[in-house]
């Protein structure tokens, strides 16, 4: 653990972590990130907030090796002056499962991205929304509520109810993590430059 | 010599229906039982929507005491979610059952009675038809059915069934119901008189709005998804209801000209063996692929293969090449020099993993021909050719010739005292894929 808090000490973030969220040390969270109450963020779980600030909401489940970055678009350099930094918003009560990418720039809440999903950077997820395993969606389009996008073909088709809330799985977690994983500082509202 | 020693290509052995059973609950069922259900299972059903199996879940749902209706309890409540899709039976309005199991319908469909009606009349059709031309040939009656047919093939004489090898589907006849259904003879045979069709003048309009109503697409079903349920075929998802899942079949192989077993499955479903198992590769010498250089156009190269010994008594293989207008030589786009002297390969030894005292067999080989020889392997060397310059894989082709002995005979009294079992020479022709050019 000595030598896992010298190599944090490197990465610099400013990440504002509510009281009663659960963020694994483990977890790399970098840049201009807000995480709600209630959320769990599991370790090895990356949240990278290159272009732009990322304001999760509460009560969400992010896993091992989920990935939610905001990064700059394909076509402009990181240097470019002039470029206003977009802020990614996730809502409150999704699942990002294993090994998910996600680098939506809106997703709302009650949504479920399964393991190794791959959300591009023009996808909205309304409300409701399952992507299902494997399923790359790349698409510059606005998903309805309660969508569910399964199989190889990615294909679609809507749901009458929305997922259930992991209520029962997050309050497991925000119990069994902590004994055994060193959790990171919970700050308060300022945006104070937290080392870990 | 007793029985026959015959190589035989999968497709040609007769195929036989062995058991039925779900692929899901693993449970087995005898054929007239599958039969009557149309060869689905009772307890499973698939998703309608992406034909994955549905699970059943359960929820808690407050439901009011029987004695006392204004206090509620916890009811379970059961229905059924597709993992894959998330497809739940309350898409379509199905309602929670109270039973995890047993307690799911199917939809009725209202043509049913006319269908049963119209399969009974064919049904005796058949019968008196299958009567009169069995009187007919009484007298030159040849004996095509032999005993060892199971009654599965006994409709290949039913005008209305299918044989075992005659896959040949006649359409506008029902099928599944007329095998293994036929009256006794002797027996009164009621008249069925069924009534034609009636063509009617008078259709169903389409509705007004038919051209301009825009189209609601997660509600349209694919093809897939109508065609599997062929006796509603719903046109709107919300009409999907889920199918009962198809039973699988083991199949058993059987030998054309012998009638022998070649390959019969264990009947238990959970068990991937064999009562029998008749299978070439553990007969004939495995030739395999062990190492192979780069090769070059026109270039000799050394290919490294490995010949082993399935059996376990000592075999000797000769390889011979392809000789020029070979009918079986199509594919090959080398030329090969394969070893001419005779290769011994040692016996299969169960015990040679834990006997480390075993005296290494002395078998004088060739180091220019057997590059190494391990119990019942041995590799050797063959020169490759290539001849043609273009994109794909090169393929050489050559003969390998072996002695096999039968030792499944059975022992007959010999007079000669201990005569050993005659060996017969058995020649295949060998094919292989070395992969493309190198340039």
């Amino acid at each position: 653990i000595g030598k896992q808090n010298t190599k944090q000490q490197l990465i610099f973030c400013i990440a504002n972590i509510a009281a009663g969220a659960v963020v694994c040390v483990e977890s790399e969270i970098r840049g201009d990130v807000t995480i709600g109450p209630r959320t769990v963020v599991h370790p090895k779980a990356r949240i990278i907030a290159e272009a732009g600030p990322i304001i999760i909401g509460e009560g969400n489940l992010i896993e091992e090796q989920a990935l939610i970055i905001n990064s700059y678009p394909e076509n402009i350099m990181p240097d470019t002056e002039g470029v206003e930094p977009k802020t990614m918003t996730i809502g409150i009560n999704n699942v990002f499962e294993v090994g998910c990418v996600s680098q939506a720039l809106k997703i709302g809440d009650n949504n479920v991205i399964e393991s190794k999903a791959d959300l591009g950077k023009n996808v909205i997820l309304t409300s409701g929304c399952i992507v299902g395993a494997c399923c790359q969606v790349n698409t510059c389009e606005v998903i309805p509520e309660n969508t569910v996008i399964y199989g190889s073909n990615c294909m679609r088709r809507v749901q009458t109810e929305r997922p259930q809330p992991q209520t029962l799985q997050l309050d497991f977690l925000m119990k069994i993590l902590p004994n055994y994983h060193h959790m990171k500082k919970t700050v308060k509202g300022t945006s104070t430059p937290v080392r870990n | 010599m007793s029985g026959t020693v015959q190589m035989e290509w999968h497709q040609t052995p007769g195929n036989q229906v062995d058991s039925h059973y779900c692929p899901s609950c693993l449970e087995n069922m005898p054929s007239a039982e599958a039969k009557l259900k149309k060869n689905r299972c009772a307890n499973c059903f698939d998703c309608p929507c992406c034909m994955h199996t549905l699970s059943t879940r359960a929820t808690n749902i407050p439901a009011p005491l029987p004695d006392d209706p204004s206090k509620t309890t916890m009811k379970k409540a059961y229905y059924l979610a597709c993992g894959f899709c998330r497809w739940t039976s309350r898409d379509v309005g199905m309602a929670d059952k109270s039973v995890a199991s047993g307690g799911w319908q199917e939809p009725d469909n209202p043509h049913t009675q006319r269908i049963n009606k119209l399969i009974e009349y064919y049904q005796q059709l058949a019968q008196r038809e299958k009567l009169e031309r069995d009187r007919k040939k009484l007298a030159r009656r040849r004996p095509y059915m032999p005993l060892a047919f199971s009654q599965h093939t006994i409709h290949v004489v039913e005008k209305y069934g299918l044989g075992t090898r005659l896959q040949r589907q006649r359409p506008g006849a029902p099928i599944t119901s007329l095998a293994g259904l036929s009256l006794k003879e002797g027996e009164d045979q009621k008249e069925i008189n069924i009534e034609p069709a009636q063509a009617l003048d008078e259709v169903e309009p389409l509705p007004e709005d038919c051209y301009t109503r825009p189209i609601n697409l997660p509600e349209v079903t694919s093809l897939r998804q109508r065609l599997l349920q062929p006796d509603f075929q719903p046109a709107g998802a919300s009409q999907l209801h889920p199918k009962h899942k198809h039973l699988l079949i083991k199949r058993s192989l059987r030998c054309r000209k012998c009638e022998h077993n070649l390959s019969k499955p264990e009947f238990n479903p959970t068990s991937i063996k064999f009562k029998i198992q008749l299978v070439a590769v553990s007969y004939i010498p495995e030739v395999r692929i062990m190492s192979i250089p780069n090769l070059r156009f026109q270039k000799e190269c050394q290919v490294l293969l490995t010949l082993t010994n399935p059996v376990e008594n000592i075999t000797h293989v000769t390889l011979v090449g392809c000789e020029e207008g070979d009918p079986e030589d199509i594919n090959s786009t080398a030329k090969v020099m394969v070893p001419t002297k005779e290769l011994v390969l040692a016996g299969k030894d169960a015990a040679a993993d834990y006997d480390e005292l075993a005296e290494p067999q002395d078998f004088q080989d060739d180091p220019d021909v057997v590059a190494f020889r391990k119990s019942n392997k041995i590799g050797f060397f063959i020169k490759v050719v290539p001849q043609r310059e273009e994109d794909g894989d090169v393929t050489v082709s050559f003969k390998i010739r072996h002695d096999f002995r039968n030792l499944a005979a059975p022992i007959r009294p010999s007079e000669e005292g201990d005569a050993p079992t005659e060996a017969i020479w058995l020649t295949h022709h060998v094919e292989l894929s070395l992969g493309p050019i190198i340039a």
